[in-house]
């Protein structure tokens, strides 16, 4: 009696074999990849041209975000600051420290110092810093603690459902307008803070956009 | 006798043609076409070196799939009032030969990006010209002037100081004898003043200005007339009636701003009552142009006959007043020469007389001296409202220069702006003149004909990179004020002529600022705020005019009639809709933006009438329409339901315009052209639109169209007579947006007569199929439109309704609080027909504002223009003769964009909701979601979406095809338009308009900012203008929050003329429309009851009027409506 299967077909339980192999490996490979937080970029902290720290100047010292970030609240950036910003202590105070010296130097030739961009939204996204900070969201809900930060680091997962648990539920984000830049405040639990932060959402009728028109033009 | 090339890509009638060209036998010979050759040899390896690497780059950990890592390079010193992401606003002007447009400029960290006009200046209350849109492009030409150059070579800016400052020494010896200047003619005080010193610096010298396009023959008829140079405005808004001679004064013309303005405010009907007090307009013109659109009443007649005319008129007022003496009878002799209907000129000028006081006669400018002086004459028997202002004389012209350096004793010839070598009259033969000159310098903004033929080319800056003064065409001083530094080494031509003047003070800023306090400002920095200086318009005179003065002042030559034939054409010369008059042939955007009659790009085309092209046809038996014959004539399908199709009026194959080129005989040169039938025109004026076919020329402009110009002589600049035309075999390709002329009785554009409103109020939607169709909102439509725009009711259906008043299903917060909730405003569009001329500047504004590119005559060939903005012209007729094109027309435009249906029918079929609503019933267009079925553009009924069939946004024209290899380069000069708050779209996505989405939330986060811990976040009325509002002339379009019943866009949606286009197929589209009115004088042996577009929708349907049955609809349907209505079914929705 000849034989039912062809040949071939022996082969046929090591290509199913190689193929799940392959399969698997792929799905795991693009799911960690694509879906876990490095894609999302937390935990992103580049090392920047000069070696300023966050924690000594709005933790230890309490500068307000504000004093650099002096567009924050006006535009939709919240600008770098520029050389001359950094300038008006470091005239000053530690002058000749060497760290400074790409400061200096930008500050004399006019040219930028190259700081490393650390948050993104993708250029599809027209994100808009002062209409948050000017109703109640502070910068820490995006941002995390940039003043315990020495070198700053990408806090947020800053994925699309990001911004939408937010924008649907404001109420677990809001904050005291005096409280936005304090990024030290403590979020007061209970039902009693939960009617005042509800309150403020009725109050001042926040009604974030989750339509596309929202973020997309 | 000699031929005009005939440029711009030909196109082959057959194969063997195509093969006959050198160019395709050189194809076959090199076995490969040009570019894939390149692919042998080294070039091979380098490709083979490149994609190995990328492919080990692919492999190497993806690490291409990262996001690269950016720097944020700010300031190193903060200038003072830039905050990154607000845009910052300046005030400037668009200067012109006689109209300084004011504008506002919208700038991004330095960079200019949008023009605005400025509502500061009332005439003009915000509005700029189509061309005043362009102009910004220029500024990021490619092609532009960069650098300086003398024979060839580069010159620093350093080394033409050098020159500029010899040359005034050379020529300051001997009081400039060899020294002639040739300058486009200019508004600027500061200009002025140095033209004076250079004239006191240089005696001897000719200082004579030119320009193609020359307006000036009112003031000049008034410097015969009264003896002084002055300038009319008329007062529209106080006029009744009015006649325009040939007059395109709504668009294009000087003051035409303010003159469509006032006028369409005449125009404006809130409701039936009003109707009777809307203006009336008689004109007669030889060409259809906007002004001719918007008539009550039409006559078409030649421009050469315009004389005899105006004369018969004009004895016909002079003798109903009894003033004018002898006058009126000398006219009425010189009227004679024309046979005309009587009593078209004897009911018009009763009418005219009836309303004294408020009856103005305005004539186009390329009419002769005498016309004018006549209606001169005529507006002041008629106490026409028109002041006049004291204007400054105008300088001598092209031809002083001319027979100066015809005289051979020239050294330097001095030639500031414009293209004489391109567009002088062809009998001066400037470019023989200016090579009589030892040397000649030319100073202009970018390389053309004039600059090639000079020994030197001083690059000049663009309007939006330089200081100077102007004034607008009353007078009004305004600044020209820089948004930027000079991109390149270019100069500012204030300082050319202070140096050539001899003046200390060279800097723009600074000159201008000595310039505005002589003129008795005295806050530089209010006037440059403020964008205007008030009080300083022309000074007005009240003339005293003398009828014998008149008299004296008419040529009888000037004015006698012409009999014309098809072999003694009459030629109409007219600035193109495209390219003016040749300054924006490198302008894309006015290369593409369709002509507002013809609907043509990228060309320019013989317009013909159809009478004589019928004649043309059968006498030279070259075929210029289709032979089809009308479909209904042919098949039972059509014939039974009443199915009058329109043939096509033009060949069209696959779509393409495929139009007769003819040869043009007239002043002894022979033009090779394309034709393209127009109705209206005067059955044997043809018109050539100048500024086109230019040969030295950028990218954009080369090879487009034909030069009109080389057939201009200095007698005929406006129109020449004894032109003739013979057909050839050839064709040509025209890039046609709309290929149907007619609404075929379809109730798109909705209209009737002021009197016919006024006994019905609503017949608006008695006219179409909603009168037959059930009511759209079911038991709801008796609710109000603010309930209806924030519940989406659904008629009778069991569904939900979708409404916008409650918090999503998905937030909580509110629960129990839902009565705070704030309804997101609902934003719509009103456009009132009765106000719109068809500019277009709303095509222009709408590209600039939202990043919409070009793609180039071929692509418009294949129906993938990218305008999110169009204007549907539709011609209608008295009599409905589908084969035949009609000659006497009435036309209707229709601006049409995405409606944001409530009931999007896009949005139903998008496979990936790419396309949904948002709370504030914008229907939204998520790009980055886009796969690109482009069901959603075969879905919409209005046909307003726009597919990215290739990267228009990367790619060159020309470039599209080259695959992933093509070169993708955006140059950074074009980058730096972009507007940074629209996504640029890619290649596969669909667009289209988004009501200006990115102003709508640019206005909701600055009412929100400014809210901060408050509940005052409802935008006031009137915050948000989109872009084709914005820059409308006549306020046509309105836009606004339509939940609240007091916005000025409720308002004008609660007139009963308000209507939604293709209604009956419940899409409930946010736009709607006013309904056209036209004001007939029943007197007029043309008069009409109804206007031809609503009498063709009554013929089509056969039932005369709706009035029999209009009443018992909502009651139900009776049984005659079973056999007479089922035509309707058919009634496909075509909107193009």
């Amino acid at each position: 009696m000849a034989n039912v299967f062809p040949r071939w077909v022996n082969t046929i339980p090591i290509k199913v074999i190689v193929a799940l192999v392959l399969i698997v490996t792929t799905v795991t490979v693009g799911i960690t990849y694509y879906a876990t937080p490095k894609y999302t970029r937390v935990g992103y902290a580049p090392t920047q041209p000069v070696a300023f720290s966050h924690a000594l100047h709005a933790g230890q010292l309490e500068l307000d975000c504000r004093y650099c970030h002096t567009f924050v609240d006006r535009s939709e950036h919240s600008n770098v600051p520029a050389s001359n910003v950094c300038m008006t202590c470091h005239s000053m105070v530690k002058k000749d420290s060497a760290t400074l010296a790409p400061v200096r130097e930008s500050y004399e030739s006019g040219e930028p110092i190259p700081w490393v961009r650390v948050h993104k939204t993708p250029d599809y996204v027209y994100f808009n810093h002062s209409v948050h900070v000017n109703r109640g969201i502070s910068c820490v809900e995006c941002h995390g603690r940039v003043d315990q930060m020495e070198v700053v680091e990408h806090a947020k997962s800053f994925s699309m459902s990001f911004c939408l648990d937010c924008h649907r539920n404001p109420e677990d984000s809001i904050r005291p307008i005096e409280e936005v830049y304090n990024l030290d405040w403590e979020r007061p639990t209970g039902p009693e803070a939960q009617a005042e932060f509800e309150g403020f959402v009725h109050d001042w009728k926040v009604n974030p956009p989750q339509s596309c028109s929202g973020c997309h033009r | 006798m000699k031929n005009s090339e005939f440029s711009g890509p030909r196109y082959w009638k057959s194969l063997d043609d195509l093969a006959e060209t050198p160019a395709f036998k050189d194809w076959i010979e090199r076995e490969f076409p040009a570019g894939a050759a390149d692919m042998e040899g080294v070039n091979r390896r380098h490709f083979m070196k490149v994609m190995a690497a990328s492919f080990g780059l692919a492999g190497l950990g993806m690490a291409g799939c990262r996001r690269p890592e950016q720097n944020i390079l700010p300031y190193s010193k903060q200038p003072e009032n830039v905050i990154p992401g607000v845009p910052v606003y300046y005030t400037s002007s668009m200067p012109s030969a006689r109209d300084n447009v004011p504008v506002i400029v919208e700038t991004h960290t330095g960079r200019p990006t949008k023009i605005e006009g400025n509502p500061s200046f009332k005439p003009y209350g915000g509005a700029t010209t189509v061309y005043t849109q362009a102009s910004i492009l220029d500024l990021y030409d490619p092609d532009r002037a960069t650098k300086s150059k003398a024979s060839g070579a580069t010159l620093s800016p350093a080394a033409v100081r050098d020159r500029l400052d010899a040359l005034r020494q050379t020529h300051g010896a001997n009081q400039g004898a060899g020294l002639v200047f040739l300058a486009e003619p200019s508004t600027s005080p500061s200009r002025a003043k140095l033209v004076k010193q250079i004239k006191q610096a240089f005696p001897q010298a000719i200082w004579a200005e030119n320009t193609a396009i020359d307006q000036s023959t009112s003031e000049q008829a008034a410097q015969a007339v009264f003896g002084q140079s002055l300038r009319s405005l008329p007062e529209f808004t106080k006029a009744k009636r009015v006649l325009a001679l040939d007059a395109e004064f709504l668009m294009n013309a000087d003051g035409s701003l303010s003159q469509a303005r006032d006028f369409t405010k005449t125009r404006k009907v809130k409701d039936s009552k009003d109707a009777k007090k809307m203006s009336r307009l008689y004109s007669v013109e030889s060409t259809l142009t906007s002004t001719g659109s918007m008539a009550d009443h039409r006559l078409r007649l030649s421009s050469s006959q315009m004389g005899a005319f105006i004369a018969q008129v004009g004895a016909a007022v002079l003798n109903k007043k009894h003033v004018g003496g002898p006058l009126a009878a000398e006219l009425a002799k010189i009227g004679g020469s024309l046979k005309v209907d009587a009593q078209w000129v004897d009911a018009c000028a009763t009418d005219l007389v009836e309303n004294a006081g408020h009856s103005i006669i305005i004539a186009g400018e390329h009419l002769p001296k005498s016309v004018h002086a006549i209606v001169i004459a005529i507006n002041e028997a008629l106490s026409a409202p028109i002041n006049y202002v004291a204007v400054p004389t105008a300088e001598q012209g092209i031809a002083a220069a001319v027979a100066r350096l015809n005289k051979g004793t020239v050294e330097t010839l001095v030639i500031l702006g414009g293209n004489p070598v391109y567009d002088a009259p062809i009998d001066l033969n400037w470019s023989a003149a200016q090579a009589q000159a030892t040397e000649s310098i030319y100073i202009g903004g970018s390389a053309n004909e004039t600059s090639e033929a000079a020994s030197l080319f001083i690059a000049r800056s663009h309007y939006l990179e330089t200081w100077g003064d102007g004034r607008t065409f009353d007078g009004t001083l305004v600044p020209v004020q820089p948004m930027i530094e000079p991109l390149f080494e270019t100069f500012n031509e204030l300082e050319i002529l202070a140096r050539l003047a001899g003046e200390s003070v060279t800097d723009g800023y600074s000159i201008a600022q000595a310039t505005f306090a002589e003129l008795g400002g005295s806050d530089f920095n209010k006037f440059l705020s403020d964008g205007v200086l008030d009080g300083s318009a022309y000074n007005s005179a009240s003339p005293v005019l003398d009828y014998l003065q008149v008299a004296s002042a008419i040529k009888s030559d000037e004015l006698k009639a012409f009999e014309l034939s098809a072999d003694q054409l009459e030629v109409r010369f007219a600035p193109s809709s495209h390219a003016y008059d040749g300054r924006f042939a490198n302008n894309g955007w006015m290369m593409e933006c369709p002509d507002p009659i013809t609907k043509l790009t990228w060309d320019n085309a013989i317009q013909i009438s159809p009478s004589l092209a019928r004649e043309l046809e059968s006498t030279q038996g070259i075929q210029i329409f289709p032979s089809k014959k009308p479909m209904n004539k042919q098949s039972d399908f059509f014939e039974g339901a009443k199915g009058t199709l329109q043939t096509n009026k033009a060949n069209f194959r696959r779509g393409k315009e495929d139009a007769v080129v003819v040869e043009l005989t007239v002043n002894g040169v022979t033009i090779e052209a394309p034709i393209h039938v127009v109705p209206g025109l005067a059955n044997y004026t043809v018109v050539l639109p100048l500024g086109m076919g230019r040969k030295v020329v950028g990218r954009v402009g080369q090879g487009v169209g034909f030069d009109a110009y080389a057939a201009r002589t200095s007698s005929s600049l406006g129109c020449a007579l004894g032109a003739s035309i013979k057909l050839t075999e050839k064709t040509f390709f025209l890039a046609n947006t709309q290929e149907h002329w007619s609404m075929e009785g379809r109730a798109l554009v909705r209209e009737n007569t002021a009197t016919g409103y006024a006994k019905k109020p609503d017949f608006v939607n008695k006219v179409g199929v909603e009168s037959h169709a059930p009511l759209n909102y079911g038991k709801d439509a008796d609710k109000s439109l603010q309930e209806q725009s924030v519940n989406q009711y659904r008629g009778n259906s069991a569904y939900d309704h979708i409404s916008f008043s409650k918090p999503a299903p998905n937030v909580k917060v509110w629960k129990g609080n839902e009565d705070k909730f704030p309804v997101p405003q609902q934003w719509g569009m009103a456009i009132d027909m009765n106000s719109c001329i068809g500019c277009s500047a709303c095509v222009v504004a709408c590209q600039s504002e939202n990043n919409v590119p070009i793609v180039g005559k071929d692509q418009v060939l294949r129906g993938r223009e990218m305008h999110w903005m169009r204007i549907d012209r539709y011609f209608s007729a008295e009599q409905y003769d589908q084969t035949e094109v009609p000659d006497d027309v009435q036309v209707s435009y229709m601006g049409m964009m995405c409606q944001h249906c409530e009931n999007a029918p896009c949005e139903q079929v998008c496979p990936v909701n790419a396309t949904v609503h948002d709370t504030s019933g914008l229907n939204t267009m998520a790009y980055n979601r886009c796969v690109g079925t482009r069901y959603c553009a075969n879905n919409c009924p209005y046909k307003v979406r726009r597919f990215n069939f290739l990267d228009w946004n990367k790619r060159q024209i020309g470039e599209f095809y080259k695959g992933p290899l093509g070169p993708v380069d955006e140059p950074e000069l074009e980058k730096m338009n972009a507007n940074p708050n629209v996504t640029v779209r890619m290649r596969g996505v669909m667009e289209k308009c988004t009501f200006c989405t990115q102003r709508i939330e640019a206005a909701k986060i600055e009412q929100k900012r400014l809210a901060g811990a408050s509940d005052d976040i409802r935008i006031a009325d009137g915050n948000i203008k989109v872009a084709c509002q914005q820059v409308c002339p006549t306020d046509a379009i309105t836009f606004g929050d339509i939940s609240d019943a007091d916005s000025e866009v409720s308002k004008m949606k609660a007139n009963d003329r308000n209507y939604s286009v293709l209604g009956y197929l419940n899409a409930r589209p946010r736009t709607t429309y006013l309904a056209r009115l036209r004001n007939p004088n029943p007197e007029m042996p043309d008069a009409y009851e109804k206007p031809y577009a609503y009498a063709q929708y009554d013929e089509r349907y056969g039932h005369g009027s709706h009035d029999a049955h209009a009443d018992d609809h909502g009651a139900g349907h009776d049984d005659h409506h079973g056999h007479e209505h089922s035509s309707h079914s058919e009634d496909a929705p075509a909107a193009h």
